[in-house]
């Protein structure tokens, strides 16, 4: 049995449903996140699991317990909030010893175990500063710290990075996945920010409209997505409305347009599917070789990378490139694509707009 | 930092004389060694001063200001800190209704509040004592706590709250500990600008007092309607050397700047 477990958790608002039918599992000391847009219901499950919203339907189950009925101060979990939450009139060490101060642990245990939670986050010369003095990489630690520091069966994470700027979000993402391992607390995170995700999660739940979108590793989730709207939402993906001719154990045939196109062994009856190519599987030969033949419409220098949008006769077509110390295509230049068949994403077509 | 034109700093200047002129008037005034009120003084003298000792009506007056004032804010205060955190954090049918209600006694003209407490009181067999008076003047200054308790919780994280519910503290914990300390530069400053109003409230008050509670704004108006001699301009001085002392005290307390801003001296 998997350590939380949401079975058919449902939020209704009146006649909206901010969250539907939502199932899945978090196993014993993992990191998943639910990722999905703004409004997609991620925010309100994590509410639900924190106890700060009743579900109109379903249950919550932790370690073989449900959850309905036990308040939010009862339920032992460490919440981090996207504004961190501080209590701006207490020290650090007040405000990581307050979950202890309300567990009525001993004054002599509670400045022991503040200390070792402080120096899991790198804080310890800085136990008697205000929040107000330090910067948002170090509040965001303080936080941590107070959650960490009661020992919670589940740590929630609500958009922890979302605060803190791009270069400081990518040290926090490594030293958050840190903390989580040697802590070794389950952790749910919630997130509309795919990077953030496929950076630390071991499991991605991705939500939409207040459903489940797809349940699966970081890994699979952005190579095999199950639907248009995941496929689009985790990273860039060219994806152009097509027809299944056939499928057999060998390969699919594709129709796309005036394009017959090769692609892997498939699921799904012939008829109309979406297929979904990512930008770095294309690479850029002769302008008569490859399976298409664009025009460089724009070309973007990002570094590390080339980022090209190409006009073809099927639609734009996003290409990256990375910089192997050469100039790529010139805009204007004409440029063939090609790809491996197998690199080629069949996904049933897209029935509402998303 | 941009620099000041010629003209606001003419406009700054003023708008400081005038709010200065009156007070500066009013001490200039309490230190004349004659009878009559002159500006500037011809003289320096403490003659009205030590007249205060000499009409200790005055002085029984003016102690019941205070007790008045520290009652009514106090009070006052305790009935609109959760006034004010349950309009400005709930979500309930009449929240408007109630925040009209308690800003109310604002737009009503005083004279007609005057004359409804006398009812009121009467009505209630409190005339004349000095609880009815208190219970009408924390009335009258209920809408000057909330409006600033208000805009405290105005700026008050709902997950700062939600965050101490988590760790295990129980509603009233999580009221003591986190969300009073957050609202306290709004309380304090509100208890204050209620203290002062009350202290100097007149025209409410003469409906409602008698000789025994007669409060120092009341006993300072009766006695110009009879004479005018500086006793009422060195009371006055008296006064407000006790409020820049107040002013002083609580700027070393807690910051004064902290408690008109919100920030500053921290």
């Amino acid at each position: 049995m998997a350590f939380l477990e949401l079975h058919g958790l449902t939020k209704r608002f009146g006649d909206f449903a901010a969250v539907d039918d939502l199932t899945f599992t978090v196993e014993r000391g993992s990191f998943v996140s639910l990722l999905g847009p703004s409004g997609c219901g991620k925010t309100t499950t994590l509410q639900m699991v924190a106890g700060f919203e009743t579900p109109t339907e379903g249950k919550i189950i932790l370690d073989g317990k449900d959850l309905s009925g036990i308040p939010a101060r009862e339920r032992g979990l460490g919440i981090v909030f996207q504004t961190y939450a501080l209590f701006t009139h207490m020290t650090v060490e007040e405000n990581v010893g307050f979950g202890l101060e309300m567990r009525k642990v001993s004054r002599a245990e509670r400045k022991r175990r503040v200390a070792d939670a402080l120096d899991l986050v790198h804080l310890s010369h800085l136990g008697n500063r205000y929040p107000r003095q330090m910067s948002g990489g170090q509040r965001q630690r303080v936080a941590l710290a107070r959650a960490l520091v009661i020992e919670p069966q589940l740590l929630l994470l609500d958009e922890p990075l979302s605060n803190l700027d791009a270069k400081l979000r990518e040290e926090m993402q490594l030293e958050l996945r840190r903390i989580q391992r040697e802590a070794n607390v389950t952790t749910l995170m919630v997130t509309h920010d795919q990077s953030e995700a496929l950076a630390l999660s071991d499991s991605i739940v991705v939500i939409d409209h207040g459903r489940l979108r797809q349940d699966a590793t970081p890994f699979d989730v952005y190579e095999t997505p199950q639907s248009s709207f995941v496929s689009r939402f985790l990273g860039k993906s060219n994806n152009f409305s097509a027809r299944l001719e056939s499928a057999g154990p060998d390969g699919s045939k594709l129709v796309c347009g005036s394009l017959d196109l090769q692609g892997p062994r498939v699921d799904l009856a012939p008829g109309p599917v979406e297929i979904a190519l990512r930008p770095e599987r294309i690479t850029l030969v002769g302008a008569d070789a490859g399976q298409l033949r664009g025009t460089v419409a724009e070309r973007v220098f990002m570094g590390n990378q080339w980022l090209l949008r190409i006009e073809t006769e099927i639609g734009d077509m996003l290409v990256m490139r990375y910089n192997t110390g050469r100039a790529e295509a010139e805009q204007g230049a004409t440029v063939g694509l090609s790809w491996k068949p197998e690199d080629i994403r069949i996904l049933p077509a897209e029935e509402t707009s998303a | 930092m941009r620099r000041n034109g010629p003209l606001s700093i003419l406009f700054s200047l003023v708008f400081v004389s005038f709010m200065l002129a009156p007070i500066v008037v009013v001490i200039g005034v309490s230190f004349t060694p004659e009878g009559f009120l002159e500006f500037p003084p011809s003289g320096i003298s403490l003659r009205w001063f030590r007249a205060i000792l000499d009409n200790p009506e005055f002085i029984t007056a003016a102690w019941i200001s205070l007790k008045l004032g520290v009652a009514a804010a106090t009070v006052a205060t305790v009935l609109a800190v959760p006034a004010a955190l349950a309009i400005g954090q709930g979500r309930f049918a009449g929240r408007d209704a109630l925040q009209a209600l308690f800003l109310s006694p604002l737009m009503v003209p005083t004279v007609v509040l005057g004359i409804a407490f006398l009812r009121f009181l009467s009505l209630m067999g409190l005339n004349g004592t000095f609880f009815g008076l208190m219970l009408c003047h924390a009335i009258i200054i209920t809408p000057f706590i909330l409006r600033l308790v208000l805009a405290s919780v105005a700026g008050l994280d709902r997950s700062v709250e939600k965050a101490a519910i988590s760790l295990g503290a129980r509603p009233l914990t999580v009221f003591r500990r986190v969300t009073l300390p957050a609202i306290m530069p709004g309380v304090i400053g509100g208890w204050m600008l209620a203290f002062i109003t009350s202290f100097d409230e007149l025209t409410v008050t003469v409906f409602i007092v008698n000789p025994s509670t007669t409060t120092l704004p009341v006993r300072l108006f009766s006695h110009i309607t009879q004479t005018t001699d500086p006793l009422v301009a060195s009371v006055s001085a008296v006064a407000i050397l006790f409020t820049v002392a107040l002013m002083l005290l609580i700027d070393r307390l807690y910051g004064l700047d902290r408690l008109l801003i919100g920030e500053g001296k921290r």
